[in-house]
């Protein structure tokens, strides 16, 4: 099977999820003997032709500036479909096209057709979900160019079952449509030898337990509900810090509610670290709180599960599906600091309750988030598809 | 294979009919023409006298601020599947496109991509630079267009002015390397159409 990745971000270029999950699942899909092309945007120091595990990954050229985020997205789609002609032309083919996101998508129409070749997208989010609803027309074209991108791919894949939910919703379309193929996670990403104390007190000091928060600081992320669920920990006489990993524009408001509500001390905000800092902080954290109102995934989730963290996640999109509630973490009601604060107080306290849930998140971890089973799934749906179009006649030539 | 992105009955500027007349003038002469472009009033295959005219609304509806550039870079997409369907239909019958001939700068980014994947070479005719339309004012959207228009005289095989002052501001807009490239051919008047016909040839012959 021979495979054609369209992403607009791939490593080193990281600028949300797509990139590790672009990276991840064409090792895997090698792993599993496809042939993998990988057409993505140049990185400053990044090469033009990489052969990364087995995995061809081409860049092309984009431009400085566009005269909006949406016209440079589209110029850039150009140059993207147009590399793609490029390497199928010189490669000797593709069987499947496969895109992900708007970002991507349209230079994936374009190809689908210029080469007669069936052509699946990965909806990752949605601009719907993304902003709350459609605000203006910058947003109204996004979202008329994702529904464009959902009529012309042959199938669809969510990461979630929320996200086959809301897509189906959002464009209007048939649920059997829509396959779900989860994220996943290489566990051994967190197994390394380092000096526990010596890791542990560059964020806390020796008695204090650490409340680990990573994502980026917005309000659909809520990190406000974690902040105000420290004093109830406090209160009861546990002493715990918070430690917020990440950036965003409501960084300085959550900041001034820790210190309004009197914990300012207590919560600790790291900005962006690297990835091996971040695998250290989730390995000597005491648990770990994602109470995010809008989630369509959750790797966050994953990734503390991974590293043997306990965690405690609100019940909404993805994250609802990724834990199980007492089996491999806890679940709260979204926008409830108290029952974040009791989770917490739980997790902290009984320590056989604790060990249950981090193995058996890891368990979990191991059987349904792992790359190679993902691989297989995902070329399940691209054999699906392959046989679909070899038993038409919408050809080349 | 023409590529416009206005004809008859769509109008917004002297292009429709500049591109009409020369489809019809060359199916007058024996030569085949296919036209794409882009309407939102009118879609479907026509064959009028002989003229095929392909026409494909652009799929997304919504621009904002009316950006010109993200109206063109969808319109793209939208118009290129037709031409795909088109070159495999040629293929299944047994024929080939021989050449693809661009009207300005909004048709270059598909003449581009159709290179690409069919190596299939185009002709640019540009009516006019984009220097002259916002009076040397470049805001972004200027940039980007005059850097659509280098790219299409790059990737072009031959470029068409309509007068000789325009050859010379497309030379001094974009680099006087190109003068090999840039013909004169007048869009109107006397024997225009064999004018055309005689750049036509000349890039066959090459």
């Amino acid at each position: 099977m021979r495979v054609l990745q369209l992403t607009w971000e791939f490593p080193p270029r990281i600028i949300g999820g797509i990139s590790p999950h672009v990276y991840d699942l064409s090792r895997a899909l090698v792993r599993k003997k496809a042939e993998v092309n990988v057409i993505t945007c140049n990185f400053p120091g990044a090469r033009e032709y990489e052969n990364i595990d087995g995995v061809h990954v081409h860049r092309f050229e984009t431009y400085a500036a566009g005269d909006s985020f949406l016209g440079w997205v589209l110029r850039m789609q150009k140059n993207m479909e147009n590399k793609a002609s490029d390497v199928v032309n010189s490669d000797g083919g593709v069987d499947v096209i496969h895109a992900h996101d708007w970002v991507a998508g349209v230079a994936g129409i374009a190809l689908k057709h210029l080469f007669r070749k069936p052509f699946i997208a990965t909806i990752h989010s949605t601009e719907h979900g993304r902003r709350a609803g459609l605000h203006n027309d910058f947003q109204r074209s996004i979202h008329e160019i994702e529904s464009w991108l959902c009529m012309e791919s042959w199938r669809l894949i969510t990461c979630s079952h929320f996200m086959k939910e809301h897509v189906s919703w959002c464009f209007g379309l048939p649920e059997d449509k829509i396959d779900v193929a989860p994220n996943g996670v290489d566990v051994t990403k967190w197994q390394f030898p380092f000096d526990y104390w010596e890791a542990r007190n560059r964020f806390a000091s020796g008695n204090e337990k650490i409340i680990l928060f990573v994502g980026r600081m917005v309000i659909e992320k809520g990190l406000d509900l974690v902040i105000r669920a420290l004093p109830i920990v406090l209160n009861h006489g546990i002493p715990a810090k918070i430690v917020a990993v990440g950036e965003g524009p409501e960084k300085g408001n959550y900041q001034r509610l820790a210190w309004d509500i009197g914990v300012g001390p207590k919560v600790h905000f790291t900005g962006h670290i690297d990835n091996g800092t971040l695998r250290t902080l989730y390995r000597v954290a005491d648990v770990a709180v994602f109470p995010s109102r809008y989630e369509p995934f959750g790797i966050v989730a994953l990734e503390a599960m991974a590293a043997r963290l306990p965690v405690v996640v609100s019940d909404v999109g993805g994250l609802a599906e990724i834990v199980d509630h007492k089996g491999t973490g806890l679940k709260v009601p979204p926008n409830n600091p108290g029952a974040i604060a009791h989770a917490v107080e739980r997790i902290i306290r009984d320590e056989g309750f604790r060990k249950w849930i981090v193995e058996n998140a890891y368990e979990k971890c191991l059987w349904n988030y792992n790359w190679d089973r993902i691989a297989e799934q995902t070329l399940s749906i691209y054999s699906k598809v392959f046989h679909e179009w070899d038993a038409g006649d919408w050809k080349p030539k | 294979m023409m590529l416009t992105w206005e004809y008859p009955p769509k109008r917004l500027g002297n292009i429709s009919d500049h591109v009409q007349a020369l489809s019809h003038e060359l199916v007058k002469r024996g030569h085949e023409v296919e036209v794409l472009t882009e309407d939102d009033m009118k879609t479907g295959v026509e064959d009028i006298s002989g003229v095929h005219v392909h026409r494909v609304s652009n799929q997304v509806k919504t621009h904002p601020t009316a950006s010109i550039l993200t109206f063109t870079m969808t319109a793209s997409v939208s118009m290129e599947r037709e031409a795909a369907d088109v070159i495999y239909y040629y293929r299944h019958v047994g024929k080939e496109i021989d050449f693809v001939h661009a009207h300005e700068w909004l048709t270059v980014p598909m003449a581009i991509s159709l290179k690409h994947a069919f190596k299939l070479p185009f002709i640019l005719t540009l009516h006019s630079v984009e220097g002259h339309r916002c009076h040397d004012n470049f805001g972004p959207i200027s940039i980007a267009i005059s850097e659509i228009e280098r790219m299409g005289i790059n990737e072009a095989a031959r470029v068409i002015a309509n007068t000789e002052w325009m050859r010379n501001e497309i030379l001094r807009y974009y680099g006087g390397e190109h003068r090999n490239k840039v013909d004169v051919a007048w869009p109107i008047g006397g024997d225009w159409v064999q004018g055309i016909i005689k750049v036509y040839k000349k890039f066959l012959k090459a």
